[in-house]
């Protein structure tokens, strides 16, 4: 299945994308915002913008009080952490699946995620937790997408079937060393802490953790960034794009890394998120169509808000927090449904 | 309200080798009949192994049991009471329960103890190989005696379990009758948390124990809006319901009052403010969840929520319950180490329990 060209007259659609970037900034500013007032703890809407306020004007000052903690030592490192990993998440997919010439392609398929998984869930058994967590999602991640990349080597090339097949045992096989580990994990101890862990949550947000995935969050969205135009060569038809001077091979490793730059570390900082990559840039290619220059941006625009207003609904919505990699899926999973019948629909009409 | 220390002789009464078979209903309503007292049990439940050890007063008749309530075992005070522990066999399953049948069949019990209500899966292995079955269920006080009393029914030993039971019942009708006056107002809110390192993890009210016995000891739930019986929260929720007392569990080696008093939002709390954070002790098993010490738990517990309405003497209380249930003499040493004296001695109310 290759992405269906953008059919829509162009003329219209122009007109739309002109408002269409700041009112997607515009949304995800209001998403944080209310996304930090925001609670179980109550603080007045008003209190949260003054403690907000005084920060920017004294950036030495100390919290002292529950709200003034509240606001900056927990729901601010939170939402900006859910903001970054959404938008990482989304440019990871759209990345990916301009890559593969497949909509249905995410970080999940090149066993990207079920790496990182294991290596975090391996931190945790052995005690690990912090930056040692952190490396060893990634450098797993990373391991994961090296293991791809032998097994889809073949006499000197790579080619795109051959890496989704690859893709999928490799996961697979990540995938039974988290069984693995769960079989072996204390049961009193380590394994809750797993089982929580691959669930998901940005419960554990705070301004150190967030410290910890800029670097290769950062990274990987401007790596993609940089390579937008490259983008939409590799995802023209394999011939095509090296009579156009592109090395597919090469380009295309680049973006494998950004994609596992960012998934490892989201990974690693708030567990298995699944669905970002998959719903966010359809999303994004309905409104601004196929063009990675337009595409990529959107994509992490929307993905950052999509991912702040589930959070905020994770623990704001019952006083138990609800795991995000289960609102995800159940809102992810219909929303793809739909993104995905209108898609075909339209192409079929056009 | 102390264990009668008189029966502690009953450990020395030797065990029949003969008798009249023994039949009674476990927790899935099983019928159980057993030839004879089993002489040899195989435990898959964590908590059980301790108590089959406390029932018996000797770890002769265990034979196989969980991998974690061996290492339960070895890490705590049981491992020093009773070292041949270390040589009974623990790969009859894996931690998650699942039956080893080959393994099971290799240290050939007369009675296998498995939890009730779990499926098919946990329970075929077991009786398809032709082996005794004796299900569990676990969480409630009533659930407790009612399997311990099955435990030692098993085992020929009905004269164990008898004051046992009786101590549990009085400590609480104590408890009972001495809280009924209390008002809401006077009842401290407790956070109990099963889990605090990664996530945090608070007691909510069905069917809860450690709410229970908070409750008994004279608390109020600080989670009792909360749906089912766990829940995962986050520190703002904590903070919105600002307990008077939060208790650590003993599962989490490494959780220690620093996990509270170094955490920016946790460490404003009522409780954390007044000195009232305690992690639950680790005695011949973790004081936590019910098991044969509970009523030392409990009277931990109300010690430090009301000092002003009990003032139980839980060192004296926990050397005749382990004279009782271990035939163990507890040295001034063993019981710091289990209530952790050296880390929350300082805590408020907890002076109370240094040795004299």
């Amino acid at each position: 299945m290759s992405v269906a060209l953008d059919q829509a007259p162009r003329r219209a659609r122009l007109a739309l994308r002109l408002g269409v970037f700041p009112a997607m900034v515009v949304c995800l500013v209001l998403a944080m915002l209310y996304s930090i007032s925001a609670g179980r703890f109550e603080v007045p809407w008003i209190r949260v913008v003054e403690i907000l306020w005084a920060r920017v004007w004294d950036l030495s000052g100390s919290a002292d009080t529950m709200d003034e903690r509240i606001v900056e030592l927990v729901r601010l490192p939170r939402v900006l952490l859910a903001a970054l990993s959404g938008a990482a998440l989304a440019v990871g997919g759209a990345a990916l699946q301009g890559v593969f010439r497949n909509p249905l392609v995410s970080p999940q398929v090149l066993g990207i995620s079920q790496g990182g998984a294991f290596g975090g869930a391996l931190a945790i058994l052995l005690g690990f937790h912090g930056v040692v967590l952190l490396g060893m999602s990634f450098v797993f991640g990373l391991a994961a997408l090296v293991l791809v990349g032998l097994l889809a080597h073949i006499n000197g090339r790579t080619e795109v079937l051959t890496v989704i097949l690859a893709g999928m045992i490799v996961g697979a096989f990540f995938a039974a060393l988290v069984s693995v580990l769960q079989f072996l994990a204390d049961p009193n101890s380590s394994l809750p802490a797993i089982v929580y862990w691959l669930m998901g949550s940005f419960s554990t947000a705070t301004w150190a953790r967030l410290g910890l995935a800029v670097p290769g969050m950062a990274l990987g969205l401007a790596l993609v960034w940089s390579l937008r135009y490259r983008l939409n060569l590799l995802a023209l038809d394999e011939a095509e794009a090296r009579s156009l001077g592109v090395n597919p091979d090469r380009e295309r490793w680049f973006i494998f890394i950004a994609a596992t730059m960012m998934t490892g570390t989201s990974v690693a900082v708030a567990g298995v998120i699944g669905w970002i990559g998959l719903v966010v840039p359809h999303a994004a290619r309905l409104i601004v169509g196929e063009d990675h220059r337009r595409l990529i941006p959107a994509s992490a625009l929307l993905g950052a808000a999509y991912l702040v207003l589930i959070d905020t609904m994770a623990r704001t919505l019952t006083a138990a927090e609800i795991p995000l990699g289960v609102l995800t899926a159940l809102i992810g999973a219909p929303v793809f449904a739909v993104l995905l019948r209108q898609h075909f629909k339209r192409a079929w009409h056009a | 309200m102390r264990l009668p220390i008189v029966f502690a002789c009953t450990l020395l009464v030797p065990v029949p080798l003969a008798a009249d078979p023994i039949s009674f209903t476990d927790h899935e309503g099983r019928e159980v009949t057993l030839p004879a007292p089993a002489q040899r049990i195989a435990s898959i439940p964590i908590p059980m192994a301790s108590t089959l050890i406390a029932i018996d007063g000797a770890t002769d008749r265990l034979v196989g049991m969980n991998p974690t309530a061996k290492s339960a075992i070895m890490e705590g005070i049981l491992g020093r009471i009773f070292p041949e522990a270390r040589d009974i066999p623990s790969d009859i399953t894996a931690p998650n329960f699942i039956p080893n049948v080959e393994e099971l069949a290799q240290v050939n019990p007369e009675l296998v103890i498995q939890w009730a209500g779990r499926g098919p899966d946990y329970i075929d292995p077991i009786t398809n190989a032709g082996l005794n079955l004796m299900t569990i269920r676990y969480g409630s006080e009533e659930l407790t005696r009612e399997y311990m009393t099955m435990a030692a029914t098993a085992m020929g030993r009905p004269e164990r379990i008898e004051p046992l039971i009786e101590w549990r019942a009085e400590v609480q009708a104590d408890m009972e009758a001495r809280t009924a006056g209390l008002a809401d107002e006077d009842r401290p809110s407790v956070l109990y948390l099963l889990r605090a390192m990664d996530n945090l993890r608070a007691s909510g009210t069905e069917n809860n124990y450690n709410a229970w016995y908070h409750i008994l000891a004279g608390g109020r739930n600080a989670a009792e809006d909360m749906v089912g019986g766990w829940a995962d929260i986050n520190v703002e929720q904590v903070a919105t319901w600002n307990p008077d007392v939060i208790f650590l569990n003993s599962f989490e080696a490494d959780l220690t009052l620093d996990r509270i008093m170094d955490d920016p939002i946790l460490s404003l709390t009522n409780a954390a403010q007044n000195g009232r954070v305690y992690k639950m002790p680790l005695g011949g098993y973790r004081w936590d969840p019910p098991n044969q010490e509970s009523p030392l738990t409990w009277m931990w517990t109300a010690n430090l929520l009301h000092p002003d309405v009990f003032d139980y003497d839980l060192r004296s209380e926990m050397r005749t319950a382990y004279q009782v249930l271990y035939g163990h003499d507890l040295t001034d040493a063993d019981i710091d180490e289990i209530l952790w004296m050296d880390m929350q001695g300082g805590q408020a109310n907890y002076a109370q329990f240094a040795a004299p």
